[in-house]
C-alpha cells in the first residue's frame, strides 16, 4: 500500500550543489508517435499543510505503453496514484481521458474512466474464489448471478493472460504472486484501460517476476496502458518504453526508454551526482562467533552454512525469493530452523523463540517497518526500550522513566534522529527516522550478532549514509552483522565476505573485495553467462 | 512533520481529551444532581452509589486491561455468579465458609487459565471462548444450585461474612470507629481502593502494564521485539477471572443470599464503563484513570437517576446511549471538520484557478 | 472423503456435511439410550424447538458475514413479541397478515437505528447492539408497565400456533411453525447465492479495506444487512409470541447468545467472511436436538444443557480450524500437483532477472 513515508518526509533532503530542479517548462515529453494519449494529467498539485506533495505534475499515456515511475521515496508518486485513482482531489489541475476533461472523484468514478491500480498488497477477498474475486463489484452484471457463466468468463480473462489457475480455488490457497495475477485479470475483465502498478515485483521470485512480465506483455498487446513503479531500476529499464522521472512532488523529466541511462535516471532522482556514499573504514574480524551448519526450514530454505567473525560484516545477496529473510527469521527465532545446528562460541544452542535469541545476543532489525518494527501509538523511547524492558525495571517491576528517557535520549543523539523530544509517538516520524528508532531498539539489547535486513530500503539518502556509518562504528566496536540488502552498490562495499543466495539454497561465499557486481548477479540469478543489462552498475 | 495525523495520532489526541471530557460530564453530573435528585448529597448516599455496585467496579478495573490488551471477557458475571454459588453450596454442605472462599478463587483461577489455554495456545478469539464461558459457566452454577437460593434462614451465612458486605466497616474492626465517615464505609470499598491503586500503578507505570499496551497495540510487531505475548495472554485472561471470582465471593456476602441467576447480564455494565473510560475496544490504548472517572460517572448518572425513581433498566438505557454517543460525537465532528476542509481547499483551488494563468500551460 | 471431491466443494459446504453427519451421529447415539427416542414426536418436538432460533439467527448471519455483529437481537425478539402480543389482545380480530408486517416493520426500524450507527456513524458494532440491547429492552419494560401478555387473552389461531400442521406422516408432523423456519433459509440461502448483494456481503468480511478500494458501497450493503436481521428478528419475535403465549419483560433475556452460538456452531466465521444459512439452521437443529435428548436422557439435569451448549461452541470452533487447516492443505497440494505437471519454469525470458 502507499507508504506513509511519502507524506512524512521531515522536509527535502539537503540538496547539496543546489539542484537545478525543472521548475522551468520543459520540453513537451517524448510522445509515441501517432498516438493520442489515453489519459492526461496536467498541472497537478496537491498540497497536505505545509507539504507540497505534488507541484504541477503533468504526465501522458499512451495506448499500450509501459510508463515507468521513477522516483524517491517522497517524491510524489502515490500520491500521484491516489490522484489517477480517486482517492484524493488534486488542489489544482486537470484530469483528461482521451481528451476529455473527466473528475475523478471516488474509486467508482476511477472504474467508469476504467483506471485501475494494483498495490504490493493484494486487495483480494480471501474467502471468496478466484471466479469471484475477478467479478465482485463489476456494475454491469446484471442482477442474478449466474455461477457457470461466471466462471468460464473467469477462465477465458485468464487464457487472454494466459494464466492457468483453478477458477473456484478460494483465493486464500494462493500465492503472492497468483493472488496479483486475479487483480490483473479483475482488472482486465473491466476493460481497464490505465492500469497502475505500484512495487509489483517487489515480493516476487525471480520466476513469478518473469511470469509476470510476460503478463503485462499480454496487457500491452490488448492496449492496456500500464504505469510501472519499481525501484528495481534493472527491471524498468528492460521492460519500460518511456521513463518519468519525479523528485520531491515535482516531474523531472519523461524519456523514452533509449534516450535514458541508468546512472542518468539515478542522477535525477537524487539531485546530485551518484558519489560512492558508502564508506568503510578498515576492518578487523576477530574471532568466530558463530557457526551455522546445513540450517533448513522445510519450504523456506535448506543447507546453509557459513561462519560469522566479530567485527565483520557479512553481507546476504540474493533477488528478492532468495529467502534471506527466512534465514534471518530462523537465527532470530521467529521461524526457528528444523534442520542443521547453530553453534555460538563453539557450543551448540537451541534457539526456539525470540527470547532465546535475545538471550544468546542475537538481534534482528526487521525490513517491515510497519508490520513488524514499532508500536506507532506508543513513544519513541517505549519503543527503543521494549525488547529489554526487563533492564529497566527497578525491584517492583516498575518502569524506571529516567533511565528509558536517557537512553531514548542517548540514542537520539547518536543516530541524529530528527525528533522533537523522545516521548513522541513514532508514528509522527518519517520513514527514515523510523528506521533509526528501530535500530536504536536492537542496538539497546547490546548484540553480539545484529541481523539487519533491508535497513536502508525506502529511507531517503541523508538517512542512509547515516545507517552505513552507524554499521562501521558498530564493527569497530566488535559487533558482527549480517547485513540482508537488495542494493548491490550498498552491499558490495559494506561487506567483508558476502553469502550469495537464490530461492533458499546458498549458491556462494565470497569475499567482498574479490567480486564485482555482476558476478553477485549472476550467482543470484542461477545463470551461467551475465546479463545483457544496459549500462555498468546496476541497482 | 505531516500535516494530516494519523489515526494513532488522532486516538492519542482523542485520549489526552478523554479525560478532561468525562471530568467535565461528571462535574455536570454531580451538580445537577446535587440539585435535582433529593438526598444526593448526604454522604450516606455517597457512600451507598459506591456500595451497591462495587463488586462491578472491581471486575471493571480486571477488564480494563483485557481489553486494552486487545482481547475480551464477556464470561466474568457468570464467573462472578459461580463463585458466589460456590461459596454458597459449600457451606450449604457444611464447609466453613472460609474454604469456600478459598474454593470459589481456585475455581476463578482454573476458569482463567481454562481461557488462557484456548486464546494464547489455541489462538480462538476471546470473544468466542468467552461467550461459550458466558452459557457455560452460568449453566454450571445452575446445575450446582438448581433453582434454590442459598444465605436465608436456615442457611445464612456466618454473621462476620454478611457483616462484611452489608455493614460499614467500623462493625468489623474497631480501629475505624470514629473515623468520620471512613467509618461507614463498607469493607467492599477498601478493596476497591487498594486494587485500583494496584491497577493503576501496574497499567501505568510497570513493565507489565507496558506489554499489555504493546501487545494490544500491535500483537506481531510485540512478538518480534521478544515480548512473551503467549505467557502475557494468558496472565490477564488468569487475572480477570480471578478478580471475577473475587467479586463474586463479595457479592455473597452483601447479597446475603445467592442464586443461579445471581450477576446475571452484568458483563455489559461493567465493559461499557471500561468502554465509556476511553479504552479503546480495538485495544492499545486507554487509562486506569479513565477508567475510574467513567465508573465515577455511571454510578453517579445511576443513583442521580434512582433518586428520582426512574427504574433500574431506564439507568441501564440511558448509559448505554450514553456510550455510544461517547464514540458517535467525535466521528461526526470528525467528519464535518473533513467536510468543511474540503470545501475551503476547493474553494481556494478554484480562486487560484481563476487567476491569468489558467492550469493547462503549466508545463 | 477424497480429496478431489472435497475441492469440488466450497468451504462452507463441506462444513454443513460436517455438521449434518454430526447430527446424524447424534441422532443414531441417543436412539441406544432413550426409548421411544426415533419416534414422531421426538421430531415434532425438534422441529418446533429450533425455527425461532434459527430464523433469528438467520438473519444474525447477514450481520457476522460482513464482520459485525447484532446482540440486541434479544431485546429486539422481546418487544416485538410483546408488542404483537398486546395488539393481538386488544384486537382480536386482526389479520394476521397485518401482525406479520406489523412485527417485522418494528423489527426493521431497530435493526435500522443499529445500522444507521455502525454503518454511517461508525461506531464499533459490539459497542452500539450492546447499547442497543439495554435500550430496546428498557423500552419494552416502559412500555409494558409490568403488564404481562397472557395466552388467555389472545386469538385462537395464535394459541394454536405451535401445532398448527400442514401435512402429516404418521406420527410426525411438518408444522407451520417449522416450515417457516425453512422457507427463510430458503429465501436466505438463495440471496446470499445468488444475487451479487450476497457476494458483496461475503467480501466486506472477507477483507473490508479492499471492499472499500474496490468500490462496493460497504455502507449500504452493512445497513441493508442490518435491517434483514433486525426484519427477521421482527418475524422471530411473532413467531415466540405465538409459540410461548405468555410473554413478560423478561422475554428473550439471552437469546442472542443462542443465536450466536447456532451461528458459530453452524460453522460461520465470527469475523465474517464465510458461513452460510443453511449452515446456521443446522447448527440451530444440532443444538436443539442435543438439548431436547439431553433433557430426555436420565441423570442430565436441566441446568446442564447450557454448561453443555457453552463447551459444544469451544468444540465447534475449535473442530473449525483444524478443518480449515485441512482444506488448505489440500488446496496447496493441488497446486503444486499442478504446477509440477505444468513442467519447471521457462529459462527467464529476454534475461529479466527479476
Amino acid at each position: 500500500m502507499p507508504e506513509r513515508e511519502e507524506e512524512a518526509t521531515t522536509g527535502r533532503p539537503e540538496d547539496g550543489d543546489g539542484t537545478a530542479a525543472s521548475s522551468a517548462p520543459a520540453v513537451a515529453p517524448a510522445l509515441a508517435p501517432a498516438a493520442k494519449p489515453v489519459m492526461e494529467m496536467r498541472g497537478i498539485s496537491k498540497r497536505y499543510g505545509e507539504i507540497q506533495a505534488l507541484d504541477d505534475v503533468s504526465l501522458n499515456l499512451a495506448p499500450g505503453e509501459i510508463h515507468a515511475l521513477l522516483g524517491e521515496n517522497g517524491a510524489g508518486k502515490s500520491t500521484l496514484i491516489k490522484v489517477m485513482t480517486g482517492v484524493v482531489q488534486p488542489d489544482i489541475g486537470d484530469i483528461l481521458i482521451d481528451g476529455q476533461k473527466v473528475h475523478i472523484g471516488s474509486a467508482f468514478d476511477a472504474q467508469t474512466y476504467a483506471v485501475a491500480a494494483i498495490y504490493q498488497e493484494p486487495m483480494i477477498f480471501p474467502d471468496l474464489t478466484v471466479a469471484e474475486n475477478i467479478f465482485i463489484g463489476h456494475r454491469d452484471r446484471g442482477r442474478i448471478v449466474n455461477k457457470g457463466r461466471m466462471r468460464d468468463e473467469a477462465r477465458e480473462v485468464l487464457a487472454r493472460l494466459d494464466v492457468h489457475l483453478d477458477v473456484q480455488a478460494p483465493a486464500s490457497t494462493l500465492t503472492l504472486a497468483q493472488q496479483q495475477t486475479v487483480e490483473i485479470a479483475k482488472a482486465l475483465s473491466l476493460n481497464t484501460r490505465v492500469l497502475i502498478m505500484d512495487e509489483p515485483t517487489a515480493s516476487l521470485s525471480a520466476h513469478e517476476v518473469a511470469q509476470l512480465f510476460a503478463t503485462i506483455d499480454r496487457l500491452k498487446a490488448e492496449g492496456v496502458s500500464i504505469v510501472f513503479i519499481s525501484h528495481r531500476l534493472e527491471e524498468v529499464f528492460q521492460q519500460a518504453d518511456r521513463i518519468t522521472i519525479m523528485r520531491d512532488g515535482a516531474w523531472i523529466s519523461t524519456n523514452l526508454r533509449a534516450e535514458m541511462t541508468i546512472d542518468e535516471a539515478i542522477r535525477q532522482m537524487v539531485g546530485r551526482e551518484v558519489v560512492e556514499f558508502y564508506t568503510r573504514t578498515e576492518s578487523n574480524p576477530g574471532e568466530v562467533i558463530l557457526q551455522v551448519e546445513d540450517l533448513g526450514v522445510e519450504g523456506a530454505f535448506e543447507g546453509i552454512s557459513f561462519e560469522l567473525r566479530e567485527g565483520e560484516v557479512l553481507g546476504f545477496a540474493g533477488l528478492v525469493g532468495a529467502r534471506r529473510t527466512d534465514v534471518g527469521l530462523a537465527l532470530f527465532g521467529i521461524h526457528p530452523a528444523e534442520t542443521g545446528r547453530i553453534l555460538l562460541d563453539g557450543k551448540e544452542v537451541r534457539i526456539k523463540n525470540s527470547k532465546d535469541a535475545l538471550r544468546q545476543g542475537i538481534a534482528y532489525a526487521t525490513e517491515d517497518r510497519r508490520g513488524h518494527g514499532l508500536i506507532f501509538n506508543q513513544s519513541i523511547a517505549a519503543n527503543i526500550t521494549l525488547p529489554s524492558l526487563d533492564r529497566y525495571l527497578n525491584r517492583l517491576r516498575l518502569i524506571r522513566h529516567s533511565l528509558e528517557r536517557a537512553t531514548a535520549l542517548d540514542f537520539r543523539e547518536r543516530l541524529s534522529i530528527r525528533a522533537p523530544g523522545v516521548e513522541t509517538p513514532a508514528s509522527s516520524l518519517s520513514g527514515g527516522n523510523q528506521q533509526k528508532v528501530v535500530l536504536s531498539k536492537w542496538l539497546d539489547t547490546k548484540p553480539r550478532i545484529l541481523i539487519l535486513d533491508e535497513p536502508t530500503r525506502g529511507i531517503d539518502v541523508g538517512a542512509k549514509v547515516e545507517v552505513h556509518h552507524l554499521v562501521d562504528q558498530l564493527v569497530k566496536e566488535g559487533i558482527a552483522i549480517i547485513l540482508i540488502s537488495s542494493d548491490l552498490p550498498e552491499l558490495l562495499p559494506m561487506s567483508d565476505r558476502i553469502l550469495v543466495m537464490r530461492e533458499g539454497r546458498q549458491m556462494d561465499l565470497v569475499e567482498g573485495g574479490d567480486v564485482t557486481q555482476e558476478q553477485i548477479l549472476t550467482m543470484a540469478m542461477g545463470q551461467a553467462e551475465v546479463p545483457a543489462a544496459g549500462g555498468g552498475t546496476d541497482a | 512533520m505531516d500535516s494530516a495525523p494519523t489515526m494513532s495520532e488522532r486516538i492519542v489526541q482523542r485520549l489526552k481529551s478523554w479525560e478532561g471530557l468525562l471530568l467535565l460530564i461528571l462535574i455536570v453530573v454531580i451538580f445537577s444532581n446535587a440539585l435535582f435528585a433529593t438526598g444526593y448529597t448526604g454522604p450516606q448516599n455517597q457512600i451507598n452509589l459506591w456500595w451497591i455496585s462495587i463488586e462491578k467496579a472491581i471486575v471493571v478495573l480486571a477488564m480494563a486491561f483485557v481489553i486494552i490488551n486487545g482481547e475480551i471477557d464477556l464470561s466474568v458475571a457468570s464467573v462472578m455468579g459461580l463463585s458466589a454459588v460456590v461459596v454458597a453450596i459449600l457451606w450449604e454442605q457444611g464447609v466453613g465458609i472460609e474454604i469456600g472462599i478459598l474454593v470459589a478463587l481456585l475455581v476463578g483461577l482454573g476458569i482463567g487459565l481454562f481461557n488462557g489455554f484456548w486464546v494464547a495456545v489455541v489462538g480462538m478469539p476471546s470473544l468466542v471462548v468467552t461467550l461459550a464461558g458466558l452459557i457455560g459457566i452460568r449453566g454450571l452454577a445452575f446445575m450446582l444450585i438448581e433453582g434454590r437460593s442459598i444465605g436465608n434462614q436456615a442457611t445464612a451465612f456466618p454473621t462476620w461474612f454478611e457483616d462484611m458486605g452489608q455493614q460499614p466497616v467500623s462493625e468489623l474492626i474497631g480501629v475505624f470507629d470514629n473515623i468520620p465517615l471512613v467509618d461507614r464505609m463498607p469493607f467492599a470499598i477498601f478493596v476497591y481502593i487498594g486494587l485500583l491503586i494496584l491497577a493503576g500503578v501496574v497499567l501505568g507505570r510497570s513493565g507489565f502494564g507496558r506489554r499489555t499496551y504493546v501487545i494490544g497495540s500491535n500483537k506481531d510487531v510485540a512478538q518480534y521485539s521478544g515480548v512473551d505475548v503467549r505467557r502475557h495472554k494468558f496472565a490477564i485472561m488468569t487475572i480477570s477471572a480471578v478478580t471475577a471470582a473475587l467479586a463474586g465471593v463479595l457479592l455473597a456476602s452483601h447479597l446475603g443470599a445467592v442464586r443461579g441467576s445471581t450477576a446475571f447480564g452484568w458483563e455489559l455494565d461493567i465493559i461499557t464503563i471500561v468502554l465509556l473510560g476511553g479504552v479503546s475496544i480495538f485495544g492499545g490504548s486507554g487509562t486506569m484513570l479513565g477508567v475510574f472517572l467513567s465508573t465515577l460517572l455511571v454510578l453517579n448518572i445511576r443513583n442521580g437517576l434512582g433518586l428520582n425513581n426512574v427504574p433500574g433498566h431506564t439507568q441501564t438505557g440511558v448509559v448505554g446511549l450514553l456510550l455510544i454517543l461517547s464514540v458517535l460525537l467525535p466521528n461526526m465532528i470528525e467528519s464535518y471538520q473533513g467536510w468543511a476542509r474540503r470545501r475551503s481547499l476547493a474553494r481556494a483551488a478554484r480562486a487560484a484557478r481563476a487567476g491569468p494563468d489558467p492550469a493547462g500551460g503549466a508545463d | 472423503m477424497s480429496d478431489t471431491l472435497l475441492r469440488r466443494l466450497r468451504p462452507s459446504q463441506v462444513r454443513e456435511l460436517i455438521t449434518l453427519l454430526i447430527i446424524v451421529a447424534i441422532i443414531l447415539f441417543f436412539s441406544t439410550q432413550i426409548d421411544n427416542y426415533l419416534t414422531g414426536r421426538t421430531f415434532n418436538r425438534i422441529t418446533t424447538e429450533f425455527p425461532i432460533v434459527a430464523v433469528v439467527a438467520v438473519g444474525q448471519l447477514l450481520v457476522v458475514l460482513t464482520r459485525n455483529l447484532d446482540l440486541s437481537v434479544g431485546s429486539q425478539v422481546a418487544l416485538v413479541a410483546w408488542s404483537t402480543g398486546f395488539i393481538a389482545t386488544e384486537v382480536p380480530g386482526i389479520n394476521p397478515i397485518v401482525l406479520l408486517l406489523i412485527a417485522m416493520f418494528m423489527g426493521v426500524v431497530m435493526g435500522g437505528i443499529n445500522g444507521l450507527i455502525v454503518s454511517f456513524g461508525r461506531v464499533p458494532a459490539i459497542i452500539t447492539t450492546l447499547a442497543t440491547l439495554a435500550i430496546y429492552r428498557s423500552v419494552l419494560i416502559t412500555v409494558a408497565n409490568a403488564q404481562t401478555i397472557e395466552t388467555r387473552g389472545l386469538p385462537d389461531w395464535i394459541v394454536t400456533f405451535p401445532g398448527t400442521t400442514l401435512l402429516e406422516f404418521g406420527r410426525a408432523d411438518i408444522r407451520l411453525i417449522f416450515l417457516i423456519a425453512l422457507i427463510v433459509v430458503a429465501v436466505v440461502q438463495l440471496l446470499l447465492t445468488f444475487l451479487p448483494y450476497g457476494r458483496r456481503l461475503y467480501a466486506i468480511g472477507s477483507n473490508p479495506d479492499a471492499a472499500g478500494m474496490v468500490g462496493l458501497p460497504k455502507q449500504r450493503d452493512v445497513f441493508l444487512a442490518y435491517l434483514g436481521c433486525g426484519a427477521l428478528a421482527g418475524l422471530g419475535g411473532l413467531m415466540q409470541m405465538a409459540k410461548f403465549g405468555t410473554i413478560t419483560v423478561d422475554s428473550a433475556r439471552g437469546l442472542e447468545l443462542a443465536v450466536i452460538a447456532a451461528v458459530v456452531v453452524g460453522g460461520a466465521n465470527i469475523f465474517g467472511g464465510s458461513g452460510s444459512a443453511i449452515g446456521v439452521m443446522l447448527g440451530a437443529i444440532l443444538i436443539a436436538v442435543l438439548d431436547l435428548s439431553l433433557a430426555r436422557w436420565i441423570g442430565i439435569s436441566d441446568f446442564a444443557r447450557d454448561f453443555l451448549l457453552g463447551l459444544l461452541i469451544l468444540l465447534a470452533v475449535a473442530g473449525d480450524i483444524v478443518v480449515n487447516k485441512r482444506l488448505q492443505k489440500i488446496w496447496l497440494r493441488a497446486r503444486q500437483r499442478d504446477e509440477a505437471r505444468a513442467g519447471p519454469p521457462a529459462a527467464a525470458a529476454g534475461g529479466g532477472d527479476g
